[in-house]
C-alpha cells in the first residue's frame, strides 16, 4: 500500500518534555486518528511533520519521496489546519482566497467554488464572523482547492458542538472516499470511532500503538467489577477506573479468563463477584491506560 | 517572492502603517524636531507586526509552499518600501521647504533642525536602526516585538538628540544650512545615512533569515 507519510524515530527534546522515537506511517486513502491526552506530544509531532518545529533527529518523508526532497512540491500536495487557529480574522474569506491561490499553480477554481458552496461559506464574510466549525471548513476548503492529497489536521474538532463535529467527520469520510488521506489529532475518541481506519496513540511523547482501529481495540477487554479489585487483579489490569457500581479495569483479551478466575482471600465481603467483561471502545482504552493502576486501593 | 510581497501589502499590512506615512507631513512643522516623523513612520510599521501576530501571519506564511527565508525577505521588502515611501515624502517636502518656501520667515528663524539633506540622512539612519534593532530583534523569536521596539525607541531618540544638538556646536552650523556650501557638505550625511540604511538592512536581513530557519514556530 502506498504511504503518504512515513515518520521514523522522530525525537525532540524540550525542558520537561520529549518526543521519543516517534514512528508511524499513513497509507493512501486512510483516515488516521492521532490520539493522546493533552500534552502527550500530538501537536509537536504534527508541527515537526510540517517543518514548523525542528526535530532533534528522525526522518519524515511524504509520498515515498526522500526526506527533505522537493519540499515546496510536497507542501502543495498537503494541507494543514489546526482547530482554534484562524488566519487574518478581520479579512473577508474572498480576500484570503484571492491571495492564497496565487501560491498554488494547481489551484482549482471549480473545486474552490464547489467547496465554498458545500461548506456554506460566504465570500463576503470576515473570518471572525465564522463559527469555529466554519473556520475549520474554510481551511479545509483552501487545502482541497489546491488539490491537497493529504490533510494534516491538528485537533480540528476541538471546541465544536456535537452537530458540527458530526458534520466535519462526515466530510472526512467523503474526502477519504475520494482518495484523500487524513491524519487528524484529537483527544475526543468518539470522533475516531466514527471515521478512523487506523489510530496512532501517543503517550508522554512515545508511540504506544499505531495500527488499524479494529486490531487495536481487539487487544483489549473492559471488565466491570462490582466493588474493589483484588491486588492480583490490579496487577493484571492495565488501568483501573472508578464507576458507580465499583471498578472498571482494562485488561488484555488473552488474560480475560485469568482475570475472571482471580479471587481475594475470601474473608472480605467486597471480593468481586459477577465480573462482566466486554469489548473496549477507544475512550475506555484511553482513559484506563492514561489513568494507570493504584495498587494501594486493592483488597485481598 | 512576488506573491509573498503582495501578500504582505494586502493581507498582513495594518492600515495604520499606511496612515502613519502621513507623519511625513511633520517635515513642514516649523520649530519642531522634525526627525520625529521618522520615529512615527516606524511606529506605523510596528502596527503591522502587531496585526501579524494577531492574524497568525507567520504560521500562515510558513505553511505556504515557499522557502522559509523568503518569508523573512518579503517582510523586509515590505518594511523597506514603507520606509522609502516615507523618506520620499519627506524628501519632496524638504525640497518644498528649501525652494518655494525658502524665504518663509517661520523656516528662516527656525532654532531647531531644518529640512535639508542632513535631515534626510539622519532619517535614513533612524530607519536603518529600526531594521537592525527592531526587525533583527523580532526575528529572534518571530513573536515578541516589545523589547526590540524599546531598543529602537532609545536609539531613535539618540539620533533625534544628535540631530538637534550637533548643528549648535561651533563649526557644525553647516549641518542646519538650507542654502549655499553647507547644503553641498550635507550630501555626505545623506550618503552616510543611505549607506547605513542599505548595509544595516542587508546585514539584518541575512541574520534574520538564518534565525528564522532555525526557529520552532
Amino acid at each position: 500500500m502506498e504511504q503518504v507519510l512515513r515518520i521514523r524515530n522522530l525525537c525532540k527534546k524540550y525542558p520537561g518534555f520529549q518526543l521519543q522515537d516517534v514512528s508511524f506511517a499513513v497509507e493512501k486513502g486512510m483516515i488516521m486518528g492521532f490520539i493522546g491526552r493533552n500534552g502527550a506530544g500530538k501537536t509537536t509531532t504534527l508541527k515537526s511533520v510540517m517543518k514548523l518545529v525542528h526535530p532533534d533527529s528522525g526522518e519524515i518523508s511524504f509520498f515515498g519521496l526522500e526526506p527533505g526532497e522537493k519540499e515546496q512540491e510536497i507542501k502543495r500536495r498537503i494541507g494543514y489546519a489546526a482547530g482554534g487557529i484562524s488566519y487574518y480574522h478581520r479579512k473577508k474569506t474572498e480576500e484570503i482566497v484571492r491571495v492564497t491561490k496565487t501560491f498554488y499553480p494547481g489551484w482549482d477554481e471549480t473545486a474552490c467554488r464547489h467547496y465554498m458552496e458545500k461548506f456554506s461559506l460566504e465570500p463576503g464574510k470576515r473570518l471572525r464572523e465564522l463559527s469555529e466549525g466554519m473556520k475549520v471548513k474554510f481551511n479545509l476548503m483552501l487545502a482541497l482547492s489546491h488539490g491537497a492529497e493529504f490533510l494534516i489536521l491538528d485537533e480540528p474538532t476541538s471546541g465544536l458542538d456535537p452537530v458540527s463535529r458530526e458534520e466535519l467527520l462526515e466530510i472526512f469520510l467523503d474526502l477519504a472516499a475520494s482518495g484523500v488521506s487524513i491524519l487528524f489529532s484529537t483527544h475526543i475518541t468518539s470522533d475516531l470511532d466514527k471515521c478512523a481506519d487506523a489510530i496512532t496513540y501517543i503517550q508522554k511523547g512515545q508511540i504506544l500503538a499505531s495500527e488499524r482501529t479494529g486490531a487495536f481495540l481487539e487487544r483489549y477487554r473492559l471488565a466491570a467489577v462490582p466493588g474493589e479489585l483484588t491486588s492480583a487483579q490490579r496487577e493484571l489490569a492495565l488501568g483501573v477506573r472508578r464507576c458507580k457500581e465499583g471498578r472498571t479495569a482494562l485488561i488484555l483479551k488473552e488474560q480475560e479468563e485469568l482475570f475472571r478466575g482471580l479471587r481475594g482471600n475470601g474473608s472480605d465481603s467486597s471480593v468481586p463477584r459477577g465480573i462482566q467483561v466486554m469489548p473496549a471502545d477507544l475512550e475506555a482504552v484511553m482513559v484506563h491506560l492514561e489513568g494507570g493502576v493504584d495498587q494501594h486501593e486493592a483488597i485481598g | 517572492m512576488r506573491q509573498l510581497v503582495k501578500k504582505e501589502f494586502t493581507l498582513a499590512a495594518a492600515p495604520l502603517t499606511y496612515v502613519f506615512l502621513a507623519f511625513a507631513l511633520m517635515t513642514m512643522i516649523p520649530g519642531y524636531p522634525i526627525l520625529m516623523c521618522g520615529f512615527f513612520i516606524c511606529l506605523g510599521i510596528l502596527y503591522t507586526f502587531q496585526f501579524s501576530r494577531e492574524y497568525n501571519d507567520v504560521l500562515y506564511t510558513a505553511l505556504l509552499p515557499v522557502r522559509k527565508r523568503d518569508v523573512v525577505r518579503a517582510r523586509y521588502i515590505f518594511v523597506v518600501c514603507v520606509q522609502l515611501a516615507g523618506v520620499l515624502l519627506c524628501g519632496l517636502l524638504t525640497l518644498l521647504r528649501m525652494t518655494a518656501l525658502g524665504e518663509a520667515s517661520a523656516y528662516r528663524t527656525n532654532p531647531l533642525m531644518n529640512a535639508n539633506p542632513a535631515f534626510l540622512g539622519y532619517l535614513l539612519a533612524m530607519m536603518a536602526l529600526f531594521n537592525i534593532l527592531f526587525l533583527g530583534g523580532f526575528y529572534k523569536t518571530a513573536y515578541y516585538y516589545g523589547k526590540p521596539f524599546i531598543l529602537f525607541c532609545a536609539a531613535a531618540f539618540v539620533v533625534v538628540g544628535l540631530g538637534e544638538t550637533l548643528h549648535h556646536f561651533p563649526g557644525m552650523e553647516w549641518l542646519n544650512a538650507v542654502e549655499g556650501d553647507g547644503v553641498f557638505r550635507q550630501s555626505v550625511v545623506l550618503l552616510g545615512g543611505a549607506v547605513l540604511f542599505a548595509a544595516g538592512t542587508l546585514l539584518s536581513l541575512k541574520r534574520s533569515e538564518q534565525r528564522f530557519e532555525k526557529l520552532d514556530l
